[in-house]
């Protein structure tokens, strides 16, 4: 497996702190999670669970308040300046809205030369042939479309440009952030083989932003699920989805529903919605809603254990894990 | 036509005057409805999905539209109706849950007084029955605390609530047939699993006929007894919904279902994908709308169209000169 090599990006106890009317609202709450070379790590949570400030404050769009980022050995925490923007150029991030990122007014083949006209890497004839072939690589005519605004592209089109531009830099990262959940299915379906083609192509590493289980399953090789702030759970795609540990991980993947008539129908709906980030419950963020939750639960936070290879859940009752690959594992509360 | 049907559409047409042409979103549409069922109609962006849902209760736009066919809702004829007329339905026959909880409420005016208006307005009722029936229709939805929540604005609400809210104002005349068009688009999962839960309970215990309008077939899936498949603008397929699901005749039915991530999917699963793109409803072939992205197509399939034909099992029809071999049996991905 992947953790014999030391992780492309690791993230230790990152917060975000907004400040709305004065009152702190803690949008990320201490996260960490590392990503190793060549994977592709899944972020799944519902709204306002933190994941796309998750996503941003890698990037530093949003200033993290607390940990540490590290790309490359390179701290983008502690960068500022030149050193903090040329170590940007080693990730690169594809928003929700295709069609509101990119400029309606500019022309496609400029949109996608912007980041290297930034950075004057690839110049001349040589950047004529480095745009055109990254536009034939998203299946973008260059000869046909090239010319054309970005206003005249449709959804899709819109998302397959954001492709090429954030590939420009050669970056070893990319974050995408719900970047299919505009879109139809059979568009969705073209862009997210795209993806995983041009993962190949160009050795990208993934961080997949999602709130679509089945589509973060579908790209991701390990998932982390986020909630209020945290993260409860985080492990191998396949053997979360199959047997997950965290009650929330459980109600989350009853509640997806699955193109299939046959497909069982959970009775167990979770209730109630997500307390306010304003003010998180004690201890474990997800008791409130929890139906196993205890004193203990309140008064102490779980803190992350391993319940299989991989597998760390943030909960004092994890579920029995059934893999049907390996022996069950007997848990203590 | 049996008396029992609840809603009868035949050959419904809506054509809409715009600067590039006549722009037809529905063509010849029929299909009927029994009562206390509910239909699923899908499809993707611009397939015309929610223009028939609107055109069948008569809230099409009045200008540069045209209407032929007819659509009788419990023998009323809504086609060629006087906006009068068609108030003597809207709230008590059909009623409308809209798509987008946080555009379809009035942002300055409390939730309560939103439901009291339907009633006081289309039953009569006074003021002070109609706040007590307001706060039992809050009940009813399931929102905590209805007596406190009818002073609430909506910006107050989360979007699941402001949901419910909306679905509240639908009922509060007792409608004998439910139009839900998208109405868990932009709701997380396990609030999407509740609204969807509410809409099956309310619906047994009202009696009513809910028609539930999507691009999910998740959604679909499980909760109707027959679906709709329609693709510019036409309906492509119609049945059971196990029909739809597991017998189905159209590639585009097939294509639509291979394309769609799946939880049950191990992941990195190759999607299928259908190639290019919706058409333009502008620059119609003759022939079949979905041949030009369709792997079966021939030439009789450009230049004549298929028009809806049974399939064997009873109420099933498809639209394709090239059909799926009957025996298709469970042959989803």
């Amino acid at each position: 497996m992947t953790d014999q090599r030391t992780p492309l990006l690791s993230v230790t106890d990152l917060e975000v702190t907004f400040y709305v009317h004065g009152h702190a609202v803690s949008a990320v709450a201490g996260v960490s999670f590392e990503i190793y070379e060549g994977e592709t790590l899944g972020l799944v949570g519902e709204s306002g669970c933190g994941k796309s400030t998750t996503g941003k404050a890698l990037m530093r769009i949003v200033e993290p308040s607390k940990g540490t980022v590290e790309l490359e050995g390179v701290d983008i925490t502690k960068e500022s300046g030149k050193a903090l923007r040329r170590a940007r150029t080693r990730m690169q991030m594809i928003f929700q809205d295709p069609i509101s990122s990119l400029n309606p007014r500019r022309r496609v083949k400029d949109i996608v030369a912007e980041p290297l006209d930034c950075w004057k890497t690839v110049i001349g004839v040589e950047r004529d042939t480095l745009i055109s072939d990254l536009l034939s690589k998203v299946g973008i005519d260059p000869s046909l479309y090239g010319n054309r605004y970005a206003r005249q592209f449709s959804g899709g089109q819109c998302q397959r440009i954001s492709i090429a531009r954030s590939l420009a830099m050669r970056p070893k990262l990319l974050i995408c952030d719900e970047m299919v959940s505009a879109l139809d299915v059979s568009i969705q379906a073209q862009i997210l083989n795209l993806l995983e083609d041009l993962k190949a192509e160009y050795g990208l590493t993934l961080l997949f932003i999602a709130h679509d289980l089945a589509v973060v399953k579908n790209v991701s090789d390990r998932v982390a699920v986020m909630y209020l702030g945290k993260i409860c759970e985080i492990g191998p795609a396949d053997t979360l989805y199959e047997s997950p540990a965290h009650p929330y991980t459980e109600f989350l993947l009853g509640a997806a529903l699955e193109a299939d008539p046959d497909s069982p129908m959970h009775s167990q709906v979770l209730e109630g919605e997500p307390p306010s980030p304003m003010n998180p419950p004690s201890g474990c963020r997800f008791r409130t809603r929890c139906p196993n939750a205890t004193q203990k639960c309140a008064d102490e936070e779980p803190l992350p254990q391993e319940v299989a290879p991989k597998h760390m859940v943030s909960c004092h009752y994890p579920l029995t894990i059934h893999h049907k690959s390996t022996t069950p594992t007997v848990l203590e509360g | 036509m049996s008396d029992d049907k609840l809603l009868v559409v035949k050959d419904l047409t809506t054509t809409f005057a715009t600067a590039g042409g006549d722009l037809t979103a529905v063509a010849k549409v029929s299909f009927d409805l029994e009562r206390n069922e509910t239909l699923g109609i899908v499809g993707e962006s611009g397939s015309g999905k929610t223009v028939l849902s609107r055109t069948i209760m008569g809230l099409q736009p009045r200008v540069n539209t045209t209407v032929t066919g007819s659509s009788i809702i419990d023998g009323f004829e809504v086609v060629g109706a006087s906006e009068n007329d068609k108030r003597t339905i809207w709230g008590t026959e059909v009623a409308m849950v809209f798509q987008d909880p946080m555009t379809s409420l009035n942002p300055v005016m409390r939730i309560g007084k939103q439901i009291d208006e339907a009633l006081r307005v289309r039953l009569g009722m006074n003021r002070k029955d109609a706040k007590a029936r307001a706060i039992e229709l809050l009940e009813l939805v399931g929102i905590p605390s209805p007596a406190q929540r009818y002073n609430a604005y909506p910006g107050q609400l989360s979007g699941g609530m402001r949901q419910r809210v909306v679905i509240a104002i639908a009922l509060a005349c007792s409608p004998k047939l439910l139009m839900a068009d998208e109405p868990t688009t932009g709701l997380d999962v396990t609030i999407q699993a509740q609204i969807l839960n509410l809409l099956d309970e309310l619906k047994e215990r009202l009696k009513m006929s809910v028609i539930l309008v999507t691009h999910d077939l998740g959604v679909v899936a499980t909760r109707t007894s027959r679906i709709v498949v329609m693709y510019a603008g036409r309906i492509v397929e119609t049945g059971t919904t196990r029909d739809v699901f597991y017998h189905h005749r159209m590639p585009y039915t097939r294509a639509l279902l291979e394309s769609s991530p799946k939880v049950s999917n191990k992941s990195h699963t190759r999607l299928v994908t259908i190639p290019g793109r919706p058409p333009n409803l502008l620059d119609l072939s003759p022939g079949c709308s979905f041949a030009p992205r369709c792997k079966y197509a021939t030439g009789q399939c450009h230049s004549e169209r298929p028009e809806l034909r049974p399939s064997i099992e009873p109420g099933h029809a498809f639209a394709c000169w090239n059909p799926l071999p009957v025996n298709a049996e469970a042959t989803l991905p």
